[in-house]
């Protein structure tokens, strides 16, 4: 990955309490946030062309929240970085069921009980990500690859570049992991 | 991992690529020492074959639902009554609400009410900063704004209720192709507006033509002062981020601070009105678009050059500063955007921040001097005592001239702070009026003494010291507060 390296010293930095190179991290880590954002764009369809950047923002903004001196470099980001995604993901897959459910506030205006039609590649998130938790009891990394490949946008060469392990191994991992989710869920 | 899960990965990795005959041989094989695994791997294995394109879509493309608002499901209200409101008719549905046209019955006026994402009534940190929002933009009176009547909460919905401008946004207006003639007279209404509200330290924070709207008799006022802000979370909030993290502004007119999350002040509205002004101009937008490509391009390449010159080259010069990368580049206020777009004939006075009127700006300057030239009479008056008050005349007097010297320089800098930087004053004056307060206090009690030990023998002196430290003393308990509060309150 090009850039590692000032990356990487400005984590080191930044984890030392050094307040300039704070300033001077955040917008590289809004670089490396756009490039999980390309990931999206790739894989996008017409018509939600902006949220992804949406959700970019969001991540963003949660990392912001948390001190970066937990960050240790680049890998470690990304794998910060798609663990915000997936929570932003299941809060969502949360608020919607809680709608559903009419629970909260009477509602004069949002009407919350219009079908939601099921397209294919749906998947109950709130299921997922309970599974996934209990996958990390049996196996932390292969549950680290589904957060960063499902949730973060990784390809499997990013994957792998981020755990530090080969591609290879994060494919059959991917493969084992997918299974056993599936086992789990479908 | 125990060692159970290891065998089963193994076991599970080397029998999946295999094709059914081989697979099935290698799992009877392996059922004879480790029958428990082979049982797991096989449930594994039927899982993965009925798995399809299991995980395979992001989440983000299978469920686009999930990150749409509530707002695409929400119904029209039109023919409800809303609290005191009857809904009219619905004008418009937008990344921040529904707008409705509504009679509120208690004062027999049609206002224009804006139904806000329910995010907001789910969560109370954020109605509250909503509130507070919109009272600062209830505060802001200006022709080329849209007034805000009221903040509502009705029924655990939030409502804001604000003037109603029948016409059309400045985006119907500028439809497919560029906007011709009143281009620079509603641009430069939009800088007045932005002028305005600056001034009263309120950013709108979401410029962008859909913000704009024309009337049929060609008013113009931008709607949705500050609300951005209070749709936006920030860092540290409590907030949710999820629901309204969609709301942050609108990427493509979001300055370069804005999009990476950096504090902002009135130059990022001067950036936004810089791709508006672009684009009613041109006709296309200055980055090519408002889309997520459009918007990743901006960001590997921050400073992309524009593609279109405008006519005519001043206007094109102005656009031009509005959009650099650099907010210290740019127009530092709508006031100062305003000046440019004028031109060098018609310079705008710089004008001060927070003055209701020239007249009371007036009586804060005329009163600075005033004071001045009191405590510098006050000086003249106890050198002349000075040889009545031996032994310690002398030593009363440089006390005095200090006290009198630092003083006067204080409300003299205060002065020149006024003429020059007005937008520093109410900082400036905040730090030192202690220190001038404290001077004086000392200064009037020296003359009030020497004032009574001099009276019997030189009445004339005594009453001018005794006048001259009784006018401190109003001036520092009345005249300074009153003039301050009516010169630099909002």
């Amino acid at each position: 990955m090009a850039d590692a390296a000032p990356f990487d010293e400005l984590v080191a930095r930044a984890s030392r309490g050094d307040r300039l190179s704070l300033e001077t991290l955040l917008p590289l880590v809004y670089d490396e946030l756009r490039r999980l954002a390309a990931h999206y764009l790739r894989g996008e369809r017409p018509g939600q062309t902006l949220q992804p950047t949406a959700l970019v923002h969001e991540a963003y903004l949660r990392l912001l929240k948390d001190r970066p001196d937990r960050w240790q470099n680049r890998a470690h980001f990304c794998a910060i970085a798609a663990h915000s995604m997936r929570q932003i993901l299941i809060e969502r897959a949360r608020a919607r069921d809680a709608q559903k459910r009419g629970g909260g506030a009477p509602r004069v205006t949002f009407d919350e009980s219009l079908p939601v039609t099921a397209p294919d590649g749906r998947v109950d998130l709130i299921a997922l990500d309970a599974a996934l938790d209990r996958l990390a009891v049996v196996d932390a990394d292969q549950a680290r690859i589904v957060e960063l490949r499902y949730f973060g946008g990784l390809t499997i060469e990013e994957t792998a570049d981020a755990m530090g392990i080969s591609p290879a191994t994060v494919k059959r991992h991917w493969a084992l992991a997918r299974a056993w989710l599936a086992r789990e869920l479908l | 991992m125990t060692h159970h899960w290891s065998r089963i990965t193994a076991l599970f990795e080397e029998a999946v690529d295999l094709d059914r005959d081989a697979r099935e041989a290698l799992l009877t094989r392996t059922s004879v020492t480790d029958p428990s695994s082979v049982a797991e791997v096989r449930a594994l294995l039927a899982a993965h074959d009925r798995a399809g394109g299991f995980l395979e879509t992001p989440p983000w493309a299978a469920m686009p639902d999930l990150l749409s608002e509530d707002l695409d499901r929400a119904p029209d209200l039109t023919g409800r009554r809303i609290g005191p409101y009857r809904i009219l008719e619905q004008l418009g549905r937008g990344g921040m609400g529904i707008v409705y046209a509504a009679e509120d019955t208690r004062l027999g006026r049609t206002v224009a009410l804006k139904a806000l994402p329910p995010a907001f009534t789910r969560d109370k940190v954020a109605r509250e900063r909503l509130a507070r929002e919109a009272r600062a933009a209830a505060g802001l009176s200006h022709p080329a704004i849209a007034t805000v009547y009221a903040f509502e909460e009705i029924e655990g919905e939030v409502f804001i209720a604000t003037e109603l401008v029948r016409g059309a946004t400045l985006r119907a207006t500028l439809g497919p192709g560029p906007l011709t003639g009143d281009l620079l007279r509603i641009l430069t209404t939009v800088a007045e507006a932005l002028a305005a509200a600056h001034e009263h330290g309120i950013i709108h924070r979401d410029l962008k033509p859909e913000n704009v709207l024309v009337s049929s008799d060609g008013r113009v006022k931008v709607v949705d002062f500050g609300l951005a802000r209070s749709l936006s979370p920030t860092p540290g909030s409590n907030a949710s981020l999820t629901v309204t993290g969609a709301m942050l502004g609108t990427p493509g007119y979001m300055s370069p601070e804005q999009l990476r999350g950096a504090p902002l002040d009135a130059r990022s509205d001067v950036f936004a009105f810089g791709v508006m002004a672009y684009e009613c101009a041109t006709g296309v937008h200055p980055f090519g678009g408002t889309d997520a490509a459009s918007l990743v391009e901006r960001f590997v390449s921050p400073q992309s050059p524009l593609a279109h010159r405008i006519e005519p080259p001043a206007l094109d010069a102005i656009v031009r500063r509005c959009l650099d990368v650099d907010p210290n580049a740019r127009f530092a206020s709508g006031r100062e955007l305003l000046a440019a777009l004028r031109g060098p004939g018609e310079q705008v006075p710089n004008a001060a921040p927070r003055v209701l009127s020239a007249r009371a700006w007036w009586w804060w300057q005329f009163h600075q001097v005033a004071i001045a030239m009191l405590t510098s009479a006050a000086t003249i008056a106890v050198w002349i005592s000075r040889r009545w008050l031996a032994p310690w005349g002398s030593s009363l007097f440089l006390v005095t001239l200090v006290l009198a010297t630092i003083a006067v320089t204080l409300r003299l800098h205060l002065l020149f702070a006024s003429h020059v930087h007005p937008m520093t004053l109410p900082a400036q004056r905040a730090r030192l009026l202690r220190s001038i307060a404290s001077l004086e206090g000392v200064l009037l009690a020296i003359l009030l003494g020497i004032g009574i030990a001099v009276s019997g023998n030189h009445d004339a002196m005594s009453a001018w010291l005794i006048v001259t430290a009784v006018l401190h003393v109003l001036s520092l308990a009345i005249i300074e507060p009153a003039t301050s509060a009516a010169a630099l309150s909002d």
